[in-house]
């Protein structure tokens, strides 16, 4: 057997050793007065997690293939007379097949680029070590998640990856903004999980009857269960009852992969260190929204409805988070709408049938945006501040990170070579030749189409206001200088990844782990530049978007829209957010804070008054009787007596009345 | 055999009276109490041989133990004793609480005799409960627990703990006596020939279905009562309020899951037609309690409340899953209530070390605690978290096996538990970021963190939630040996 | 077994208890009320009495023998309750009952 292949099996040991990291830092990191120390072990267990998962990838990409291994059993629900005469068992294990093998590639690499360049870009702060145990936990999950075989184990993971995540928003936790930044990121997203949980009830029970020997549990991404078939529930048809089920993982992903409606905690998430946006809500956690739909489309399948609602969201939220990005003025948070847009690329794409090419474009992005992030990071770091209107003139002081900035931002534009072109390109372009048959895409496609021009145009007047002109605007800002050596290499290393990684589909190897699962949809994706037209519009339109972008804000002119203009009232629009954000907020602080008030009030004073009623009537009842107690004999004597009588009374008549009159027993 | 029931009953009757006796040095003897009182669990744990299931329909049960106390003509009490699995997790969860409340309390000054014997009196009072096999018997234990907890909550509570003390006594007293003409009337008109569980477990079926609705009709409002659950419930908030730490602690930890484990043995195992009959209304009672204490809970302003309507949230997934009527909802309420049992005397634990560490327990006036104490907030976290359903901590395998068994039955109902979840997550969430996070507020000067007492005593149950969370299934495989009892028609 | 003859006994210790029962609810003064308990336990001694003679042997003398029990006991009765009205009388100055409420503190 391949050495490759007997990596498969140690998979586990990935999540472990984050696990194992997270227990180091976080239980000793404080005890050392050397803080570094703790972030040196945690990148230095994040390298070996990454050669294995580098590995892993490799042997995927010799021997494509579904292995499952290292199966134990978490839950085991015996004895349990009833709907499972033989017992339900959930069982954890790993499921290596190219789409892990990929997302482990994409986590395991980017997650250690992250720790490294967080050694420099957090090297000043007291909550270092906290910083560390969380990330590596971080990493753990995220490792497990992509591992997961079974949709409650990648449930458990994806909780956990959530919880990190909003302990990372709220690393600065002093700052009131953070906090609550991070407390709407835990509770949006938590709408979309307890719509996952019930999706995958859903499919317990659904696919429980089939029994193992239906086609798709062969892959082994399902609960284990006893021999017998479960009993079937409920008289749903079972394509409604997919269709159901299929929304309810695409509400998951929606609330995890900040797809509309469910968007509106991405950006407030930029609240945290730069460090864990590009990890967490640029290149990872964020994707696993899209790694479970392409899961799932390739084990279990979406209905005909499911795709179009997924193509629908996805292709929505391309357009919609991009024309956001285009007024902001904080630089994170524009590159933060870009991830929504560019996550609602993949989304489509998976919606469409094209699990993989979506995946692809998840690979790609992972490493431009990662890129993006750390580059900004830089200039956060800088400069001490998140607004572009103050900086001006960056790309001489700064100059690596400036050519970094503009390779990610040409890969976000989707301009050749550079890895986003390649993959935004099949998307569009398999998509394309669903259209035929699914005339309903249309609209969607055309929007996602239109985002191509607002992505290059948004990402340059970032580029332009941060790096190009003459100076920083604002006088006040420290002088500009380059990171130390930590965060300059990870920068070159996701370089390399953003101008060659798209190249890698013409690598026979990574091709054929990218036409893994083509047999699912029945269409075969498409990759390279197929359709030289479409092509065609697709650079042309994200060149324009740069010429745009140059011709507004180049060479350090400011473009201010006239207040008299009739896109004032659009611009407003857009900096509120479509008010969505106020809409949440309303939601939340006043209609459920109201009916809680409201409940609460009824409760002391309706229900505990009823008791309190209760307490007043025996009260008053009481003391009409304690009248009665005079304390002279001859009032008890009387009492005694009449008491006496009403017992003779019932004895003697009552009783045999009732014995004579109801009879029976 | 060695009558090792009998045995745990004389260690805590034997330790409650040292304790009493033992004045200054009492913390030192309910400890070794509690010591050997866990090593006698943990033997039971391990001896515990599985449940022989119903030979012949009779239920069987381990360590059983039976000797005559009253006989009078027909009146055969006995006392019975004996367990199963479902017994068996409840009494691991009393000896952990014991434990941590007796170390958390450790720094009681006033009158510690009488305080620790009085936790310990109660826990004597929770597993006489647990174990008894006898109408009477069970019913005097049951009444047992109310007297130190009363004392508890009326001498050591806060400035108004004879109101909640009162109000506690009467409100579940009246419960217990509707449950006792429930059970005496379940003994009567079944004929069963001894006071016996077997027995009257024998003698019920022979009623009619109409009989047994009402009579478990009477039983379900005597143990509902201490669920709690809605509209019967407006007694837990208020003693809680004023319960001191540790009385809160048994009291949701303990007390409450009384009503979990009577239930289920008494009235659903023992009159399964009549629970049929009544199958709806527990169903409407359990939504109304999960929605009511979660949507309550997110107004409240005081912490520990907070927390106490949490839990009517958390008894009514408890009853929901009983309510299901499937083998895997009763699996699921005895997890869910070993996991609350845990999670909630974290967070009164919690609550107690915020009111005496900053002087009020009022969430808006505290914040950003977390730089000036780490191990409290870090305490907070894990209860909070652990209560709201993540996975990885004790609750989640619990709720998703309830959530689970009641989307089994009643399908698309789910939605409202699962719903709530959202809203659940919100309070804790919410408090979280006012009282941990943000900048520092309202934290005096002499604030510092938990003593060294507390943070073990909160560190067992942080522990045990996060061992029992990460590794489900030692406590699963501990119920499901005992097979449950197959509901006749499904 | 023979069976209880109609007889007036029965009715006049009816009648007796009946005065006494009267008289104890409505007289005030501690010494009638004492007289009407009196008279009202000579209604019950009456019936052992009479009773006793229709019972079979042992019986019968068992039913002599608390007859005069009885009337030891309504001597002592009498002892005590002259004591009460004494004591009363030197607390409150009277012998009404209704001013006899200690009991109620």
């Amino acid at each position: 057997m391949d050495a490759f292949l007997l990596l498969d099996q140690w998979a586990f040991l990935i999540p472990l050793l984050m696990v194992v990291s997270f227990a180091l830092v976080g239980l000793f990191g404080t005890r050392l007065r050397a803080l570094e120390w703790g972030g040196w072990a945690a990148v230095g267990i994040g390298g070996i997690a990454m050669v294995l998962g580098v590995g892993i990838a490799i042997g995927e990409m010799l021997h494509p293939g579904t292995y499952v291994n290292a199966q134990y059993t978490w839950l085991h629900l015996a004895g349990t007379p009833g709907p499972f005469p033989e017992g339900i068992s959930l069982v954890a294990g790993t499921l290596v097949d190219p789409l892990s093998a990929l997302m482990l590639l994409v986590v395991t690499v980017v997650g250690f680029l992250v720790l490294l360049y967080s050694i420099g870009y957090m090297h000043h702060d007291r909550g270092l070590p906290r910083y560390y145990a969380e990330l590596s936990l971080f990493l753990a999950a995220m490792t497990g998640l992509v591992l997961s075989n079974n949709l409650l184990e990648f449930f458990l993971f994806w909780e956990l990856v959530g919880v990190c995540s909003y302990f990372l928003i709220g690393f600065y936790y002093e700052k009131p903004s953070a906090a609550s930044a991070a407390k709407e990121a835990f509770l949006v997203t938590r709408i979309g999980d307890v719509l996952f949980l019930l999706g995958i009830f859903i499919y317990f029970f659904h696919f429980a009857t089939t029994g193992p020997s239906g086609g798709w549990a062969a892959n082994g991404f399902v609960f284990a269960h006893g021999t017998s078939p479960f009993l079937p529930t409920g008289s749903v048809g079972s394509s409604t009852l997919l269709t159901i089920a299929g929304l309810m993982i695409l509400g998951g992903a929606a609330g995890k992969s900040a797809q509309f409606p469910l968007h509106v905690w991405l950006p407030d998430a930029m609240e945290g260190p730069t460090t864990v946006s590009a990890l967490i809500h640029a290149a990872t956690m964020v994707a696993a929204g899209v790694y479970l739909l392409a899961v799932t489309s390739v084990f279990i399948g979406f209905t005909a409805t499911d795709q179009l609602a997924i193509v629908a969201v996805g292709g929505f939220t391309t357009f919609f988070a991009a024309t956001m990005a285009v007024v902001h003025p904080d630089i994170k948070r524009v590159i933060a709408y870009s991830t929504i847009s560019q996550l609602g690329y993949m989304v489509m794409a998976v919606g469409a049938g094209f699990a993989m090419v979506g995946l692809f474009h998840l690979f790609t992005h992972a490493f431009f945006k990662a890129l993006l992030f750390l580059a900004a990071g830089s200039v956060i770091h800088a400069l001490g501040t998140q607004d572009l209107f103050k900086m001006g003139g960056l790309r001489k002081p700064m100059r690596v990170t400036g050519t970094a900035f503009a390779i990610g931002g040409l890969a976000l534009a989707g301009i050749p070579p550079f890895a986003g072109f390649w993959s935004k390109d099949d998307i569009l372009g398999s998509m394309y030749g669903e259209l035929g048959s699914h005339p309903l895409y249309w609209p969607f496609w055309i929007l996602a189409l239109l985002a191509v021009f607002l992505t290059a145009y948004y990402i340059f007047r970032a580029w332009f206001l941060a790096f190009g002109g003459n100076g920083p605007r604002d006088p006040t800002l420290p002088p500009a200088h380059e990171g130390s050596w930590v965060m300059q290499v990870p920068l070159v290393i996701l370089s390399g990844m953003a101008v060659f990684g798209g190249l890698l589909i013409f690598v026979p190897g990574f091709q054929g782990l990218l036409l893994y699962g083509a047999g699912a949809s029945g269409i075969p994706p498409v990759y390279g530049p197929t359709d030289l037209a479409l092509s065609g519009i697709s650079v042309t339109l994200g060149a324009a978007g740069i010429g745009v972008a140059y011709w507004l804000w180049g060479n350090g002119r400011i473009f201010v829209l006239p207040e008299s203009s009739p896109l004032q009232p659009v611009r407003r629009l857009l900096l509120n957010r479509y008010y969505l954000k106020a809409a949440y907020d309303w939601v939340g602080a006043r209609a459920v804070y109201g009916i809680a008030r409201g409940a609460d009030f009824v409760d002391r004073y309706v229900i505990d008054g009823t008791v309190h009623g209760f307490e007043r009537a025996f009260g008053a009842a009481s003391d009409r009787l304690r009248r009665g107690q005079t304390g002279v004999v001859s009032d008890y004597a009387a009492y005694v007596i009449a008491g006496l009588l009403g017992v003779f009374v019932l004895l003697l008549l009552v009783a045999p009345y009732l014995l004579a009159h109801l009879g029976g027993t | 055999m060695f009558p090792i029931l009998s045995a745990v009953l004389a260690t805590l009757l034997v330790g409650t009276v040292l304790t009493f006796l033992s004045g200054k040095s009492a913390r030192w003897v309910a400890l070794a109490t509690s010591f050997v009182f866990l090593a006698e669990v943990a033997y039971l744990l391990l001896q515990f041989p599985g449940w022989a299931g119903f030979a012949g329909g009779v239920p069987q049960f381990a360590d059983g133990e039976s000797y005559a106390w009253i006989h009078l003509g027909w009146l055969q009490v006995n006392y019975t004793l004996g367990i199963d699995g479902i017994s068996l997790v409840l009494l691991v969860l009393t000896a952990i609480l014991q434990l941590a409340t007796v170390v958390y309390s450790w720094g009681e000054t006033k009158k510690p005799a009488a305080w620790f014997g009085l936790l310990l009196l109660t826990c004597l009072g929770c597993v006489g409960v647990f174990v008894a096999l006898d109408v009477l018997l069970f019913f005097l234990f049951w009444e047992a627990v109310l007297v130190p907890m009363f004392f508890i909550i009326g001498y050591w509570g806060g400035p108004r703990r004879r109101y909640a003390a009162i109000k506690f006594f009467v409100y579940t007293h009246v419960a217990s006596i509707v449950m006792l003409v429930g059970l005496l009337a379940l003994v009567f008109y079944s004929h069963a020939t001894s006071f016996d569980y077997a027995s009257v477990y024998a003698a019920a079926p022979s009623l009619s279905v109409v009989t047994q609705a009402f009579l478990f009709l009477s039983l379900f409002f005597g143990f509902g009562v201490k669920f709690p659950i809605v509209p019967f419930h407006t007694w837990l908030p208020d003693a809680h309020v004023e319960a001191p730490t540790g009385g809160s602690v048994l009291l949701a930890g303990l007390l409450l899951k009384l009503g979990g484990y009577g239930l289920i043995r008494w009235a659903v195992f023992v009159l399964p037609n009549g629970f049929h009959e009544v199958q709806p209304v527990l169903f409407v009672v359990a939504f109304a309690s999960i929605a009511w204490g979660s949507v309550v809970s997110l107004a409240q302003r005081d912490l520990k409340r907070m927390v106490a309507f949490s839990s009517i949230n958390h008894m009514g997934i408890v009853l929901l899953a009983i309510a299901v009527g499937s083998s895997l909802g009763l699996l699921a309420a005895v997890l869910l209530m070993f996991a609350h049992g845990i999670v909630s005397a974290l967070l009164f634990m919690s609550s107690g070390s915020v009111h005496h560490t900053f002087g009020t327990r009022d969430i808006a006036s505290v914040g950003g605690i977390t730089p000036r104490t780490p191990v409290l907030a870090t305490m907070i976290m894990i209860g909070s978290l652990a209560s709201l359903g993540l996975p990885w901590l004790i609750s989640f395998p619990a709720e998703f096996t309830a959530l689970l068994a009641t989307w089994d039955r009643l399908a698309y109902w789910v939605l409202l538990p699962l719903g709530i979840l959202v809203v659940t997550a919100a309070f804790y969430i919410w408090m979280m970021q006012r009282m941990l996070f943000g900048p520092e507020k309202g934290i005096p000067e002499s604030a510092h963190d938990l003593p060294a007492y507390e943070t073990v005593g909160m560190g067992i149950l942080a522990a045990a939630a996060i061992v029992f969370g990460v590794l489900p299934f030692l406590l699963v495989n501990l119920i499901t040996a005992s097979p449950i009892r197959v509901f006749p028609g499904v | 077994m023979t069976t209880l003859p109609e007889s007036g006994f029965l009715l006049l210790s009816g009648l007796l208890l009946g005065v006494g029962v009267f008289g104890l609810l409505t007289r005030r003064n501690f010494i009638l009320v004492l007289i009407a308990l009196e008279i009202a336990m000579n209604a019950t001694i009456l019936n052992f009495v009479y009773f006793a003679a229709f019972a079979p042997h042992a019986a019968g003398l068992s039913g002599q023998a608390i007859a005069v029990v009885l009337i030891g006991f309504a001597a002592t009765e009498v002892a005590v309750g002259l004591a009460i009205v004494l004591g009363l009388n030197r607390l409150k100055g009277t012998i009404d009952v209704a001013q006899g409420n200690l009991l109620k503190e």
